[in-house]
């Protein structure tokens, strides 16, 4: 069960970025846990934190590739009001220890030496976060391929991980592009941006119309906030793009929530940590509720889909999830459910966190 | 005893049943080449290429991305679409009208409740092959599962050239096909041999320099460079036909023939593919095209006028004299490589039928011939 219980990591350095709207923080693994803290590009940590006596868990994005030699890190942008991410901004600081859960997530690019396609990716926002370690990864790792990344901001100071993107382009400048979009470019900015306006249908048909695939297997990924992924995600499919070669992670946003459906109660075997216990969960409660009111302590972090840190295999019975952006219909085919977002539909359950 | 060209046996190049499992077990199992990039370039349009025993057509979709399928229609097996052409977003079948989208999956069947209630079309899709680019070709393999086109060229790529294919535009005059009448393996044999060069081509190819050639094998591909004669390299700006496309320190002929029967040849002045195509066991296609530097009209105009003189004095020749011509355009004495490979290629194709055809020891400068025939009776399933 290591892979889904917190570890307290000590804090390497952090970097400060946009002017200190937002923090890169690099963690310490040491080599006991190198192999649970192993990741792939892509997916995210789960962090808890306690502030003001009260427990706050959140996910972040890795903003680093397993390919580069970089420490594991993330970045985190602040948000107005936000506990967690201004707690990070302000307080975080090298030789801090923090609870971290090791990368989970099945938003990823894995790169192969002989594999050879073209990625696009689309993001806003800190969404380059996962994108740029991906975009990292293909170049370090993938030789015979192609990138091209599409990145929308308000103006060129709230573009994240700039000089770190400039440098992947300037070392491979045959092999990607990078294509900034501003919806409020300032008027006295030299900054270079390629258009203005969002990540919409006539930005995504001109990234690929100017950048054609050359290798034939192209791949889609698409990261930011709200509505956006939801919005890309059309665009593509309405230029004929295959709902198989589309990958998209929810930053932020919930995506949908389906309440259709009230669940019922019911008993579930609850297998944890090899143990097998018996819980029962009353009308409209998760899963996940149930086996912690139970006095059970079942992995979670965001508890809205979007992490993927409850998830367990459902062996018997059947649920309703309420939202599941955090697995892909693949995932689900073989069982996998989020415990946070399910609700009982059959009176009995077996339910195993793996 | 049966009668053998080195390691294969004469029926090797005139049966059927030969034919017939290279067509099975080599060209239906290897990346072939459908074409050029241009030929493919907006969405909607489409092409075919026969890849062994299969029909594969390549469309692009709106995405810009290529898709290859087998050019069967699922209901009766009917050919879907013909030669090159454009559509919008759908193809028909011209037997019963079954339409199936860019994607492969069958959208719709004429009067589908009365003639055959409810069917299942997500298991009628059209099947898939694969498709990638490499060096400005459109590759296909009619296995969707087959191993990426990086993994079967990879290991050719650090010794065919500093060329960028990419970067260089199609030169009309390049593309020409015509048939050969003799059996694939004895055009890529002729391709191949180091020996024939300084002989055959004695005054056609004289300015690179044969002796100084490097080959080796890589898999079952063929790598061959040469550099050029003094006479050439001295003061080579002024000699080139057309403006220069690789740097100074890469000169020379590069002259791959990659497998199976994918030829290409680059050299200072441009970059040509010569792919060999089995008709039949005695019956070859060969297509070229090439490429030039992306140069205006002025700068080939001026590179060609310059290097007029030294041609001139250089002198191709054919290897016959003009007074022991056959024929008007007898090709061993036109003075052009091309028709001298092919003169000897149909002369050797021929002798094959003859009861006293026997082969003699093969040259040093023969032993890729040998070389290529061992890679043939691997691919078959029989090295001895
Ligand atoms: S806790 Fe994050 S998806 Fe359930
Ligand atoms: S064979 Fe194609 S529709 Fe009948
Ligand atoms: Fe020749």
């Amino acid at each position: 069960m290591s892979q889904r219980n917190f570890h307290p990591l000590t804090i390497l350095g952090t970097r400060e970025e946009i002017g200190g709207m937002a923090k890169t923080v690099m963690f310490d693994v040491p080599d006991a846990l190198r192999e649970t803290f192993a990741w792939r590009a892509g997916q995210h940590l789960s962090f808890r934190f306690l502030i003001n006596g009260e427990e706050q868990r959140r996910s972040y994005s890795i903003s680093s590739s397993p390919f580069t030699g970089d420490p594991l890190r993330i970045t985190v942008k602040r948000v107005k009001g936000g506990v967690v991410s201004n707690h990070i901004n302000d307080t975080g600081q090298k030789g801090d220890v923090i609870d971290v859960m090791p990368p989970f997530g099945s938003f990823c690019l894995d790169p192969g030496e002989n594999t050879r396609r073209t990625h696009y990716f689309f993001g806003a926002g800190s969404g380059i976060t996962p994108l740029y370690a991906m975009l990292s990864s293909v170049m370090a790792a993938e030789p015979n391929s192609f990138a091209h990344l599409a990145y929308g901001n308000n103006n060129e100071k709230s573009v994240l991980l700039l000089d770190e993107l400039n440098t992947v382009w300037e070392t491979n400048p045959e092999r990607m592009s990078i294509h900034h979009v501003f919806s409020k470019p300032g008027f006295w900015s030299s900054a270079d941006y390629w258009r203005k306006g969002i990540v919409d249908k006539p930005v995504i048909e001109a990234l690929i119309a100017e950048n054609p695939p050359y290798a034939q297997d192209a791949q889609y990924y698409v990261c930011g906030p709200g509505g956006m992924n939801a919005a890309v995600k059309a665009v593509l499919m309405s230029l004929d793009v295959p709902a198989g070669r589309i990958h998209m992670e929810s930053y932020g946003g919930v995506g949908e929530v389906d309440t259709s459906v009230e669940g019922i109660a019911a008993t579930a075997s609850v297998t944890l940590g090899g143990k097998q216990h018996v819980v029962d969960i009353a009308k409209g409660q998760t899963v996940l509720e149930a086996a912690k009111v139970a006095g059970l302590k079942p992995p979670f972090s965001c508890q809205s889909g979007v992490c993927g840190a409850c998830r367990a295999t459902l062996a018997d019975g059947t649920v309703h999830m309420l939202a599941r952006m955090a697995l892909e219909d693949r995932d689900i085919s073989k069982g996998a459910i989020l415990t946070c977002q399910s609700l009982a539909t059959s009176e009995k359950l077996t339910v195993k966190y793996d | 005893m049966t009668r053998k060209l080195h390691l294969l046996p004469v029926e090797a190049y005139t049966s059927r049943d030969w034919f017939d499992r290279e067509m099975r077990d080599i060209f239906s199992k290897t990346w072939r080449y459908a074409g050029f990039m241009e030929d493919v370039s907006e969405p909607g349009q489409y092409i075919t290429v026969q890849a062994g025993l299969n029909n594969i057509f390549i469309v692009m979709g709106r995405d810009r991305r290529l898709r290859a399928f087998h050019n069967i229609c699922r209901h009766r097996g009917t050919q879907l679409i013909r030669a090159v052409g454009k559509t919008q977003k759908a193809l028909t079948c011209p037997y019963h009208d079954w339409t199936y989208d860019l994607e492969g999956n069958l959208i719709s069947i004429p009067e589908e409740e009365e003639e055959f209630g409810k069917v299942d079309k997500s298991c009628l899709g059209l099947k898939p092959a694969r498709v990638d680019i490499w060096k400005s070709m459109i590759f296909v393999h009619p296995d969707p599962d087959a191993p990426s086109i990086a993994e079967w060229f990879g290991p050719v790529e650090p010794h065919i050239g500093p060329h960028v294919p990419e970067e260089l535009v199609e030169y009309e005059d390049l593309n020409t096909s015509y048939e050969i009448k003799a059996n694939w393996k004895i055009v890529v044999e002729n391709y191949i041999d180091v020996y024939h060069l300084s002989h055959l081509h004695s005054s056609t190819l004289q300015m690179y320099d044969h002796k100084a050639g490097k080959f080796h094998w890589e898999g079952p591909h063929y790598m061959f460079w040469e550099p050029p004669v003094d006479a050439f390299l001295k003061d080579q700006e002024s000699k080139l036909i057309a403006p220069r496309v690789i740097p100074k320190d890469m000169n020379g002929a590069w002259v791959p023939m990659l497998f199976p029967g994918i030829g290409l040849a680059g050299s200072e002045e441009g970059w040509n593919i010569f792919i060999i195509e089995p008709l039949g066991p005695e019956l070859t296609r060969v297509s070229n095209r090439g490429r030039v530097s992306n140069s205006s009209g002025w700068e080939f105009t001026k590179q060609s006028m310059k290097s007029s003189m030294f041609w001139t004095k250089f002198g191709l020749s054919g290897k016959y004299e003009a007074h022991d011509a056959m024929s008007e355009d007898d090709p061993m004495v036109a003075g052009d490589f091309t028709g001298e490979d092919i003169y000897a290629c149909e002369q050797q194709q021929k002798s094959l039928k003859s009861p006293y055809f026997e082969t003699g020891p093969a040259a040093v400068g023969e032993s890729q011939v040998v070389e290529h025939q061992r890679v043939i009776l691997e691919w078959l399933g029989d090295d001895e």
